[in-house]
């Protein structure tokens, strides 16, 4: 067993003990699950030691990802591990402390203005208003890509104290908007193209968790059609749902096959942008064919809140159009590989990934 | 959650990167040459054998095989890239494609040591071409209903009657594996009792219609068989294998670059005029066709990188083709959506011609080599359903 196998059972184990839930108002996330992840190390993988984190390779936050995406984990996982903490230790700034939830939101009506405390560079307070927050009221740190004088300022804020508005995504995530009134930040001016390749992890990281899901919907899907019987076969026996779930099974390989190959990019820092723009959007166009078949397959037991079918197929819905939408995504792909001109299309597709 | 149907990733090949240069320096130099022009689906309609003879000069047919049979003992991954940079460029490509891609890989597995020696450094040097016999006019999904025959007469040799549909380019070809009843179907066993045939096509008592396909070209054949005496030692493989021999190798028919990319050189076009117009929703629309392709590279590389492991995922290659050759139709209707442009064989415009092209070669993207509905079927077994 290899350790990132390891890794994955840990996470299976600890899950097997938190099953997912209808999100709601009062319960927006499963706090019980993170603080189980935290006291086992899992929310520092892939974050220095020497930092405050666990170690370890992005391959391996990229598992503990999926398996939790995959589970319906109602926790910032996704954000900690593959945004916002690499962010933080990329920018030289202080790692909260992992076992605290630490978030990403794009802040395009946010200003940093460097703050003369005495405390040296790097100080800055934020004002303005960040939408769409992911976890918005459950995290106690936020990173958030903020309009500078100088430029863009990634910044570090303690939001612990901040009310968030009660906006959630279709699966009941947690999406609010955070006013920020002069608060204290620390942080650090990106490059634009550092803040290019910040904003392509971030759909990097929703890609990751749709190629996982869309992977445990075509297996729920299958297990269902092996067990239920119609007509006195089950329903995997007849062509009509053959046909349906390997029309499923296509487009969950594919999104795999493009998503594995986004990661190694940003692995090897190659193409990061291109990558993860192309993961993102082919993992979004699958979402409408395994989401429909799934609930299809399934009948109207799928359709209500007791299966767990739901769990998933709400957050497909909303993923596909997170971290920046599947037409922003198009555009940027499609724009990037005409950057050859005319004529260099094929050249271009060849060097994505 | 794991899905039985994935594959490792591809490594990344170095070797394929270099030949991959290599090709597009000889396919620039050859367009500026006028040695040929970009058309959509070339390794059905394009046939030039002069340009067969020239890949096969360098080195790009038989790639993989060894060199004691004019092979080059390169990876499955170097002939990807070769393939797939033919194929984006609408290079011309039919004459070969068959004899490359599967003739010469099931000579390797079945085949005598004496029909290896006198084929397999032909089809490695570009000069002799294949066709594959197995659909009949009555016989298209079913394969095991066919009722072309062979029987042994007195000297050992095999007399063939019967009738193959769809071979193409058989006019052009000189050999074909021909799949043929050598025992009365049993209807409890029906995939017993068939054998391959290597058959000369200029033998005696061989006639070749032409079907000519809805843009009026003549790629398809009908190929007669009566009362053709085929030498006894063409048998390819074993007596009675047939049906396991032509099902044994499909993730090589099925898996490679062709299967999604016919009609590339419509999306080719398509950049350049959104490249021309900036047209936002043009992007878009190049964004997404891009990304679903990008897919189906990894996923095809995935096969790639496997038989160069020595394995033969069929069921993983069966998929590639089923999404794969979806993507080649969808690809006319994303482009003609956003684009003013009517499709016409005789269109002054290049993206009108490759529009028109594109469709009237579309029904058969999701038919050749195991129709869609087969490959489900497949896909369906891999999952555990059936």
């Amino acid at each position: 067993m290899s350790d990132q196998d390891l890794v994955v059972e840990t996470v299976r184990d600890i899950l097997s003990g938190f099953e997912p839930f209808v999100l709601t108002a009062e319960r927006r996330w499963d706090d019980g699950l993170w603080t189980a992840l935290a006291e086992a190390g899992l929310t520092g993988v892939g974050l220095p030691e020497e930092l405050g984190g666990s170690g370890g390779e992005l391959a391996d936050a990229v598992a503990i990802v999926r398996t939790l995406a995959a589970g319906a984990g109602a926790v910032p996982v996704a954000e900690q591990l593959l945004v916002a903490g690499p962010a933080v230790v990329a920018a030289d700034l202080a790692l909260p402390p992992v076992d605290e939830p630490l978030t990403f939101a794009l802040g395009p009506a946010v200003t940093a203005h460097a703050s003369d405390d005495g405390d040296g560079p790097g100080r800055f307070t934020l004002s303005g208003t960040v939408a769409d927050v992911a976890w918005s009221g459950a995290a106690k740190h936020l990173v958030v890509l903020a309009a500078g004088v100088a430029g863009p300022v990634l910044a570090l804020v303690d939001v612990s104290a901040l009310e968030a508005t009660a906006a959630a995504n279709l699966a009941g995530e947690p999406r609010g908007s955070l006013v920020l009134d002069d608060v204290p930040a620390t942080g650090a001016l990106l490059t634009s193209a550092r803040i290019e390749e910040l904003k392509a992890r971030y759909a990097l990281a929703r890609s990751v968790q749709l190629a996982a899901a869309l992977e445990q919907v075509l297996a729920w899907t299958v297990q269902y059609a092996g067990e239920r019987v119609q007509f006195g076969r089950p329903l995997g026996k007849f062509q009509a749902i053959q046909m349906e779930l390997a029309e499923m099974a296509g487009e969950v390989t594919a999104v795999t096959a493009l998503t594995d190959a986004a990661v190694q990019a940003v692995e090897r820092d190659e193409n990061v942008v291109l990558a993860c723009a192309a993961a993102k959007v082919r993992a979004g166009a699958a979402v409408e064919v395994v989401a429909r078949l799934a609930h299809q397959v399934h009948g109207a037991i799928g359709f209500t809140q007791e299966h767990k079918l739901h769990h998933l197929t709400r957050r497909l819905w909303s993923w596909r159009d997170e971290a920046g939408t599947e037409l922003a995504w198009s555009r940027v792909l499609g724009a990037g590989v005409l950057a050859d001109g005319p004529d260099g299309l094929w050249p271009a597709l060849t060097r994505v990934v | 959650m794991t899905n039985p149907l994935a594959l490792a990733p591809a490594p990344r090949s170095d070797d394929a990167e270099k030949v991959r240069g290599e090709v597009r320096e000889f396919l620039a130099a050859e367009l500026a040459a006028g040695s040929f022009d970009t058309h959509v689906d070339t390794w059905l309609s394009g046939v030039d054998p002069a340009f067969s003879k020239k890949l096969g000069d360098r080195g790009w047919l038989g790639m993989t095989w060894p060199k004691e049979y004019g092979g080059h003992e390169r990876s499955a991954m170097e002939r990807y890239a070769v393939t797939e940079e033919l194929l984006a460029a609408g290079a011309p490509v039919a004459a070969h494609w068959i004899a490359d891609r599967q003739s010469g890989p099931n000579l390797l597995t079945y085949g005598t040591e004496k029909q290896r020696q006198e084929i397999l450094p032909r089809i490695a040097a570009g000069e002799c071409f294949f066709v594959i016999g197995m659909s009949e006019p009555d016989s298209g999904s079913d394969l095991a209903s066919i009722r072309t025959k062979a029987v042994r007469n007195a000297d050992g040799d095999w007399v063939v009657n019967g009738a193959k549909v769809w071979t193409s380019n058989a006019h052009h070809a000189h050999y074909g594996i021909v799949l043929v009843r050598t025992t009365p179907l049993d209807t409890s066993h029906r995939h017993r009792g068939m054998s391959q045939l290597l058959v000369d096509l200029s033998l005696p008592g061989i006639t070749i219609n032409p079907i000519r396909i809805l843009d009026g070209g003549h790629h398809f054949n009908e190929v007669v068989f009566d009362d053709v005496v085929v030498p006894g030692d063409m048998l390819l493989g074993k007596e009675g294998d047939g049906w396991h021999q032509v099902t044994a190798e499909l993730a090589f028919e099925r898996s490679g670059p062709e299967r999604f990319l016919s009609t590339y050189p419509l999306v080719a076009e398509f950049a350049r005029r959104v490249a021309d117009s900036g047209d936002s929703a043009s992007v878009a629309v190049l964004g997404r066709i891009s990304a679903r392709l990008l897919a189906l590279r990894q996923m095809s590389l995935r096969i790639a990188a496997a038989l160069d492991r020595g394995e033969l995922p069929n069921i993983p290659a069966a998929l590639v083709k089923d999404v794969g050759t979806t993507f080649e139709s969808d690809v006319i209707d994303e482009v003609r959506r956003v684009v003013d442009v009517s499709p016409s064989l005789d269109s002054p415009d290049p993206l009108g011609r490759a529009l028109a092209e594109a469709q009237l070669h579309a029904p058969g993207y999701t038919l050749r080599g195991g129709t869609n509905e087969i490959l489900r079927g497949i896909v369906a077994r891999g999952l555990g359903l059936r």
